[in-house]
């Protein structure tokens, strides 16, 4: 893992116990992982008492470096091995070492489907809904007696978070022929997570 | 259900017994590809020369010609009520048989582009599907992430539009049940007595 120098900085002070008493440390490394993940988390997760005595500044270069850090071992999906070595170049002991690398374990499964979750994609259908109708007649056509449906797809941008409808009118034949489709898909998906 | 013809629809429809029934004929051609692809002048001014008539009365009569069919067509009237309607037109014999096969051979085609006329919704027209698997992106490394990648081509109003579209497997399994069940309703007693008895 490489990570730049102000990273590198903040976690020589964090490494220091006349910096970072163990309690403190185990403080802060618990408000960066809360940072990260916990989606209602503010400037106050750094509020805690036992940080009071140490300096605002340092307080939150050693959070970001910290945070830096997880992430990107959560996006190289770093093992433990990889996190340690990382972590003793940055001569922390061995009981921090251990501290860190259990709290990564805890918070890895959260913190990948968040890393997951981050970037572009295709407007995703998340649901389906149906209408079926007999359609009687119109202004401009009686006696038509024959079904129709309309189907409504929900879809979630992920980028601008709208969600928007798509809708769309079909006789029973398209509709066979849409559900058709969408059966050889999933039949294709079935084969394929078999091999 | 007789058709309510208008004194101006009859006065239009007035010239048609002036000329022979293969021109009649003709107009009958000429009224429902009106209905296809719109007017054309230059047809008009070319049978109004033809037949030694002003452009005018070529367009009115191919347009009663046009809206009797339609009308027709529209409420889908029986053989006997069109007769009857067209009775009070007093043409021969001859020429009433001949707009009677005119509705009979069109009234479909009519039909199919009246249909297209009603407050439209996109509608479908087909789809086509990948699989992908996602493997890695900027901010996760070494995923393997399934999704199906969809493309739905839709018409609306002559227009066709496409949309791509993605889901995941747990989805598609979902949106295949649910549109399963929407085919089956069809089936249900209920669905086939409300067909059965609304004709």
């Amino acid at each position: 893992m490489e990570l730049s120098e102000y990273v590198q900085k903040g976690f020589q002070m964090l490494a220091d116990p006349g910096c970072f008493d163990p309690n403190a440390f185990t403080l802060l490394l618990r408000a960066a992982f809360q940072s990260l993940l916990d989606a209602q988390a503010d400037e106050a997760v750094l509020d805690h008492p036992d940080l009071k005595h140490i300096d605002p500044v340092v307080l939150k270069h050693c959070h970001a470096a910290a945070a830096t850090c997880i992430l990107e071992a959560g996006k190289q999906r770093a093992d433990k091995s990889t996190l340690s070595t990382y972590l003793e170049d940055c001569k922390f002991d061995r009981e921090r070492i251990e501290l860190f690398c259990t709290e990564y374990q805890n918070n890895k499964n959260s913190l990948e489907i968040l890393l997951g979750s981050i970037g572009r994609s295709l407007p995703h259908i998340t649901d389906v809904s149906w209408r079926l109708e007999y359609q009687i007649k119109t202004n401009q056509l009686h006696k038509m007696y024959r079904p129709a449906y309309l189907v409504t797809l929900n879809v979630e941008n992920t980028d601008s978070g709208s969600h928007p409808e798509i809708s769309f009118s079909c006789s029973m034949e398209q509709l066979q022929d849409l559900v058709g489709k969408l059966k050889d898909a999933s039949k294709s998906l079935e084969r394929a997570t078999q091999l | 259900m007789l058709l309510d013809l208008s004194e101006e629809h009859k006065e239009h429809l007035a010239f048609l017994p002036r000329v022979d029934n293969a021109v009649v004929a003709e107009f009958g051609r000429i009224a429902v590809e009106f209905l296809r692809r719109g007017a054309n002048p230059k047809i008009y001014e070319g049978a109004a020369r033809k037949l030694s008539v002003s452009s005018d009365t070529v367009q009115r009569g191919v347009e009663g010609l046009t809206y009797l069919l339609t009308e027709s067509s529209k409420l889908m009237i029986s053989e006997l009520d069109f007769q009857d309607s067209v009775f009070v037109l007093g043409f021969s014999e001859e020429l009433n048989r001949l707009l009677l096969q005119l509705y009979l051979d069109n009234r479909k085609e009519i039909r199919t582009i009246l249909s297209e006329l009603a407050p439209d919704l996109p509608s479908y027209h087909s789809l086509e599907w990948r699989l992908d698997v996602q493997l890695a992106s900027r901010s996760l490394r070494q995923q393997i992430k399934p999704a199906v990648t969809i493309k739905l081509h839709l018409n609306q109003n002559g227009d066709h539009t496409t949309q791509v579209l993605q889901t995941d497997p747990a989805t598609l399994l979902h949106l295949v049940r649910q549109l399963e069940q929407a085919l089956e309703e069809m089936k249900t007693s209920h669905c086939r007595r409300v067909v059965r008895n609304i004709k």
